[in-house]
C-alpha cells in the first residue's frame, strides 16, 4: 500500500485523459461504427398495451425491395431469452422474450424486426407489416393489478402477484425486533402514503447495437454500450446457443448509460440472429421513441409507511409496505431495486424495530429495472419524508429529530435491521456540516420574515446512506444474486517499464480510464502518462463479476492495486537476483527496485527490471518470464457512502413553480481519487435525481394504456435552467474494508435529491399543510396542492 | 433504391457534392455521407441540441433540416472547430473544467458555447443557462458547462478565438 507521502496522483483533479477525442467530435459512438456492409435493422413494436398476436402477415414487407428478411416469434425456435439473474426466493419468474410470443404485454414491446438496406427502408418496411391484434383489456396501475378481476399479465403466473418479500427486522443478535410492541409503546404514529413516479436514466445517446456473425470462424462480434459486457457475452451465448467462446462484446464510448445499460435487451439478441442469418453486419440505432418506450423504466412505487415515535423523538418503529410497479416482464434484476428499498429504508437511524414487505407486481407497462441507485433513491424518499411528517407531528425541528435517532460514529461496523451491515462513517457530522453550510439558524429566521412579505421560502433536509461497493460475492450468493461481485485486473508491465491495465469496467462518462489510471501510477509510483488503460474488449479484458456501474471503481480500483503488489512482489524477488542482494534486503519505491540503505549505490529502474523479465535470461529459480499480474477482487464487505443534502427553495404559491435559492451537499465518500471528477459525479446523479423530483415521469394513460410521454417534448429532462448550482462538501471516512479506503460514489447524489426537494417544498407550504409525498412534484402537481389546501 | 438529388454541402470550409433522397436530414448526410460523425443524434426532433452545428454563423439542429436545404450555406460541424492540437478556447475550457462526461452532448455544447460568447463576450452564469437552454446534458447537471464557457469566455476575451 503505497503511504500518503509517497501519494502523487491519488486526491489529485488529473485532467482526464477521456476527453482529448471528446471535444474534437472524433469519440467513437455505437451510431459510428459501420462495417462493410452493414444492413439496418428496424423494430415494429406493440401499440397496445395488452393484445393478443393472432398472425403477422410480412409478405409485403418481404417484397421491399432493399428489404433483406422479416423477423418474428415464429423465427425464435429454439432461442432463448435473458434470465433474471436476482431470483428471490418465491419469486415467479417471467423472463422478457425477445418478440413477443403470441402476445403483447405493454406498449412498445418488439413484436417483429425488418433489417434493409437503410434504417429508412427498414422503417419503410415496418409500415408493411400487418399484425392481426386482439386487444385485450390492460391494466397500468399497481393497486389495480392487485384488484380482483384484473387482467393478468402473464397467464401462466396465475396472477399479477410476482413475489411477496418480507424484512422482518432481524438485529444484530439475529433475531426479529418487537414491532407490534414499539408501536404499542408509542406516544405518535405517523402514517405516509407515497408515490414515488416512474422515470429512467433517458441517456442523451440512445440504445445501439452492431452484430457481426463471421460464418467461416463462427465467431460473433457485438458491439454494444452494455455495462456489464462479460455478462452480456456469457447470456447471449446462452440465448443464441452458441458456444461464450465465439462471442466477442466490444464497446465504444458510451453516451450515458446510468444503469439503463446494466440490463440486458431483446435487441442484443435479435442484431445477433439477423447477422448470423444473413452473414452480414447488422446494425440498430434506437430512435428516441423506442429509447423512452423500451429502454427499462425505474423508481416506481407504491408505499405505504407507518412510524412509531415516544414523544422525546425517539423512532421506535417503523413498518412499510412497497408495492413495484415491475412492467410486464421480469428485466434482468427482477425486483432488486425494491428488495434494496426496503433494505435500505432504515437509512442513518437506529431503528430497532423494523418489518417491511415488498410486493412485485406486474402491470401492462414498460418493464422497471436498473437505474441509477437502484432502489436507493426511492427509500431515501419514503424515510426521509416520514422524518419530515413526524417532525412536524412532535413539534421537533427536521435536522434535530434526524440527529437524536442517527447511528453514531462509534457504532460502526453497523447491523441494520434491513440486513445491511454499515462499515463507516460520521452521519451527526455530515448533518452538522450541512447546516452550517447553508446556515441553517439563519435561513429559518430568514424564512419567517419572508413569510410575513409573502415569499414562501422551504427547507429541505435529507440525509441517505449507499450501500455499495457489491458486495461479497457469498452474500449474493445468499441474496439468490446469480453473479459474482468481484471485479479483475490484469497488469502488465512492458520491456520498456510502462504500464498497461486491463479492466472489465465500462468508463460511460464517469472518467474511469482516468482514475485507474490515477490508481495505477500511484501504486506503481510511475508517471501517469506511463500507464495506460485498456477496456471495451471482451476478448482482453478480465471478466467482471458485477459489471460497471457509477459505484463500482472503488472494487475495481482494488483489484488495480493488489494486481500491482503481486507486479512489485516480483520486481523485487527479480530485482534482488540482479543486484545480488537477499530479496528481504530489497524494496519497491519510487518506480525502482534497490537494495535497503543503499538505494544510491545498488538500484534498478522498472524498465530494467522488466527488459531483464522479459530476456528471461537471469531470472530466479522457478520464476516465470514476463512482468504481469492478475488479480480478482472479491470484496470484504460492502460500503456506505453517506451525508446530508439540505434544499432552500421559494415556492410561487400562486402557479406552483419552484424556484431555487440554495442547494448543499455533504458527502462522505470515502478516500477520493479525483476530486473534481467527484464534484461532476454527484452533480450529475444530483440532476437526475431533481429530475425525477421535479419534472421527468412517464406518464401512462389509464383508458388506452399508452405511454403518454415517448418523446422529449413530453418526457421533460432538465434543462439549464432547471437546476440551481451545487454547493459541495465532503468528509473523509475512509472504508476500513477496502484497500486505499475507498467507497462506491457515482450513483449516490440521487439518493437524497427527491425528498431534499420534497421536505422543501412542503416546508414553504406548511402553514397550509401540504404535503408532498408524490413525485415529480410537477408545477401543476403543486398546484392543485396549494388550491387543495385552500391557499 | 428511392430517388435521389445531388446538393453541394460547403462544411468546415470544404464543398462536396452529394447524392441524397430529398428525405435525408443534414444531420444524417453529415454523418453518412460526409463521414463527420462528430455531430449527435439524441432525439431527432429538436429538443436536445446534440445535432448542433453552426450554419452561416447562426446554430441549427441538422435533425430539423433536409440535407437539400442546405446547399449553398456555410456550415461548421465540431470538426471543424480547433486544428489539431490547437483546440479553440471552448474545448479547452470543457475539458478544463470538466465541461463534459460521456461527450455526446459536447460537440452541440461547445458549438453553442461558442454561438453564445460571440454573441455576448462576458456572458454571466445566468445568461448562459438561458442562452444554452436548449441543449441538453443528461451527465453533468450543467454546472460545470456554465463554468467552462465562463471560462472560455474570458480567454477568447484576452487570445481571441472564434468559429
Ligand atoms: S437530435 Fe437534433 S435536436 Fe436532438
Ligand atoms: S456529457 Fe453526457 S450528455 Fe452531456
Amino acid at each position: 500500500m503505497t503511504t500518503t507521502q509517497e501519494t502523487r496522483w491519488i486526491g489529485v483533479s488529473a485532467p482526464r485523459r477521456e476527453d482529448a477525442p471528446l471535444i474534437r467530435g472524433r469519440g467513437r459512438y455505437i451510431a459510428d461504427i459501420e462495417p462493410a456492409g452493414t444492413v439496418h435493422m428496424a423494430i415494429l413494436r406493440s401499440p397496445y398495451a395488452h393484445a393478443r398476436i393472432n398472425g403477422i402477415d410480412t409478405a409485403a414487407a418481404e417484397a421491399l425491395d432493399g428489404v433483406y428478411c422479416v423477423l418474428t416469434a415464429a423465427d425464435l425456435e429454439g432461442i432463448g431469452d435473458f434470465p433474471t439473474i436476482w431470483r428471490l426466493p418465491g419469486q415467479k419468474e417471467s423472463n422478457t422474450p425477445a418478440l413477443a410470443p403470441g402476445k403483447a404485454r405493454y406498449v412498445g414491446e418488439p413484436v417483429a424486426a425488418v433489417v434493409a438496406d437503410s434504417r429508412y427502408m427498414a422503417e419503410d418496411a415496418l409500415d408493411l407489416l400487418d399484425v392481426d391484434y386482439e386487444i385485450l383489456d390492460h391494466v397500468v396501475d399497481v393497486e389495480a393489478a392487485l384488484a380482483d378481476g384484473a387482467p393478468v399479465i402473464n397467464e401462466d403466473l396465475g396472477d399479477n402477484t410476482i413475489i411477496e418479500y418480507t424484512f422482518p427486522g432481524i438485529n444484530a443478535l439475529g433475531v426479529a425486533g418487537d414491532i407490534d410492541g414499539a408501536f404499542e409503546e408509542a406516544d405518535e404514529i405517523v402514517s405516509g402514503r407515497f408515490k414515488v413516479g416512474r422515470y429512467s436514466g433517458v441517456a442523451l445517446e440512445t440504445r445501439g447495437l452492431v452484430a457481426e456473425w463471421d460464418d467461416l470462424r463462427q465467431t460473433l462480434t457485438l458491439h454494444s454500450g452494455s455495462q456489464v459486457a462479460s455478462l452480456l457475452r456469457t447470456e447471449l451465448a446462452a440465448a443464441l446457443g452458441i458456444p461464450e467462446t465465439s462471442v466477442r462484446i466490444l464497446t465504444p464510448n458510451i453516451g450515458g448509460a446510468f444503469g439503463n445499460q446494466w440490463d440486458r435487451y431483446p435487441e442484443d439478441i435479435l442484431v445477433s440472429l439477423a447477422s448470423m442469418k444473413l452473414g452480414r453486419p447488422v446494425k440498430w440505432i434506437e430512435d428516441r421513441r423506442e429509447a423512452l418506450q423500451a429502454t427499462v423504466h425505474g423508481r416506481e412505487q407504491l408505499q405505504e409507511w407507518q412510524l412509531a415515535a415516544s414523544s422525546d423523538g425517539t423512532v421506535l418503529g417503523l413498518k412499510g409496505r412497497v408495492l413495484s410497479d415491475q412492467g410486464a416482464h421480469l428485466h434482468s434484476v427482477g425486483i432488486g431495486p425494491a428488495w434494496v428499498t426496503g433494505a435500505a429504508a432504515v437509512n442513518q437511524y437506529k431503528i430497532a424495530n423494523y418489518h417491511c414487505d415488498v410486493v412485485g407486481v406486474a402491470t401492462n407497462k414498460t418493464p422497471n429495472s436498473t437505474f441509477r441507485g437502484f432502489g436507493g433513491p426511492e427509500a431515501m424518499f419514503g424515510i426521509e419524508r416520514m422524518m419530515d411528517k413526524t417532525a412536524r407531528r412532535l413539534g421537533i425541528d427536521p435536522a434535530e429529530l434526524r440527529r437524536r435517532n442517527m447511528i453514531q460514529a462509534d457504532e460502526f461496523p453497523y447491523f441494520s435491521p434491513g440486513g445491511a451491515v454499515y462499515d463507516s462513517g460520521n452521519y451527526p457530522a455530515a448533518l452538522a456540516k450541512a447546516l452550517e453550510a447553508v446556515e441553517y439558524d439563519k435561513v429559518r429566521e430568514e424564512q419567517q420574515s419572508l413569510r410575513e412579505q409573502g415569499v414562501y421560502r422551504g427547507i429541505g433536509i435529507a440525509s441517505y446512506i449507499h450501500v455499495s461497493g457489491f458486495g461479497p460475492s457469498a452474500i449474493l450468493g445468499i441474496l439468490d444474486y446469480y453473479t459474482g461481485g468481484y471485479e479483475g485486473s490484469t497488469v502488465k508491465i512492458d520491456p520498456h517499464g510502462r504500464a498497461t491495465l486491463y479492466t472489465g469496467m465500462i468508463p460511460m462518462g464517469q472518467g474511469t480510464e482516468t482514475t485507474l489510471a490515477q490508481v495505477a501510477a500511484d501504486q506503481l509510483e510511475i508517471d501517469i502518462a506511463n500507464v495506460r488503460v485498456v477496456w471495451g474488449d471482451t476478448d482482453q479484458t478480465p471478466y467482471t463479476g458485477f459489471g460497471s456501474a457509477g459505484s463500482r471503481s472503488n472494487v475495481a480500483a482494488v483489484a488495480v492495486i493488489k494486481a500491482i503488489e503481486e507486479i512489485k512482489a516480483k520486481a523485487v524477488r527479480i530485482g534482488a537476483g540482479l543486484l545480488e542482494a537477499d530479496p528481504d534486503d530489497v524494496a519497491y519505491a519510487d518506480g525502482r527496485i534497490s537494495v535497503k540503505g543503499a538505494e544510491e549505490m545498488r538500484s534498478l529502474t522498472l524498465a530494467d527490471v522488466a527488459q531483464q523479465a522479459y530476456w528471461a535470461h537471469k531470472l530466479p529459480e522457478g520464476e516465470q518470464p514476463t512482468l504481469e499480474a492478475t488479480y480478482v477482487y472479491d470484496p470484504a464487505n460492502f460500503t456506505t457512502a453517506c451525508g446530508t443534502h439540505v434544499a432552500v427553495v421559494d415556492v410561487d404559491i400562486d402557479t406552483g413553480k419552484i424556484d431555487w435559492v440554495k442547494y448543499v451537499v455533504v458527502d462522505d465518500a470515502g478516500t477520493i481519487i479525483n476530486p473534481l471528477l467527484v464534484e461532476g459525479q454527484i452533480q450529475g446523479a444530483l440532476s437526475n435525481g431533481l429530475g425525477g423530483a421535479m419534472l421527468e415521469e412517464f406518464v401512462y394513460d389509464e383508458e388506452t394504456g399508452q405511454l403518454l410521454s415517448s418523446t422529449l417534448m413530453d418526457y421533460l429532462v432538465p434543462s439549464f435552467t432547471d437546476l440551481p448550482d451545487f454547493e459541495i462538501h465532503h468528509l473523509v471516512t475512509p472504508s476500513p474494508h477496502t484497500e486505499g479506503g475507498f467507497k462506491g460514489m457515482g450513483e449516490a447524489g440521487c439518493f437524497p435529491a427527491a425528498p431534499a426537494l420534497a421536505n422543501a417544498v412542503a416546508d414553504a407550504l406548511s402553514h397550509l399543510g401540504v404535503e408532498v409525498d408524490q413525485t415529480p412534484v410537477t408545477p401543476s402537481r403543486l398546484w392543485s396542492l396549494i388550491d387543495q389546501a385552500g391557499g | 433504391m428511392a430517388e435521389t438529388m445531388s446538393v453541394v454541402l460547403n462544411v468546415n470550409g470544404a464543398g462536396r457534392s452529394v447524392s441524397v433522397e430529398p428525405r435525408k436530414t443534414l444531420a444524417d448526410a453529415i454523418r453518412e455521407d460526409l463521414g463527420l460523425t462528430g455531430t449527435h443524434l439524441g432525439c431527432e426532433h429538436g429538443v436536445c441540441g446534440a445535432c448542433t452545428v453552426l450554419m452561416d454563423g447562426e446554430v441549427v439542429r441538422s435533425c430539423l433540416m433536409l440535407a437539400v436545404q442546405a446547399g449553398g450555406a456555410e456550415i461548421t460541424t465540431i470538426e471543424g472547430i480547433g486544428a489539431g492540437d490547437d483546440l479553440h478556447p471552448m474545448q479547452r475550457a470543457f475539458s478544463e473544467y470538466h465541461g463534459l462526461q460521456c461527450g455526446f452532448c459536447t460537440p452541440g455544447m461547445i458549438l453553442a458555447g461558442i454561438d453564445v460568447v460571440s454573441r455576448n463576450p462576458d456572458p454571466s452564469p445566468q445568461e448562459i443557462r438561458e442562452e444554452m437552454g436548449g441543449n441538453i446534458c443528461r451527465c453533468t447537471g450543467y454546472q460545470k458547462i456554465v463554468e467552462s464557457v465562463q471560462a472560455a469566455a474570458a480567454i477568447m476575451s484576452t487570445e481571441g478565438g472564434s468559429a
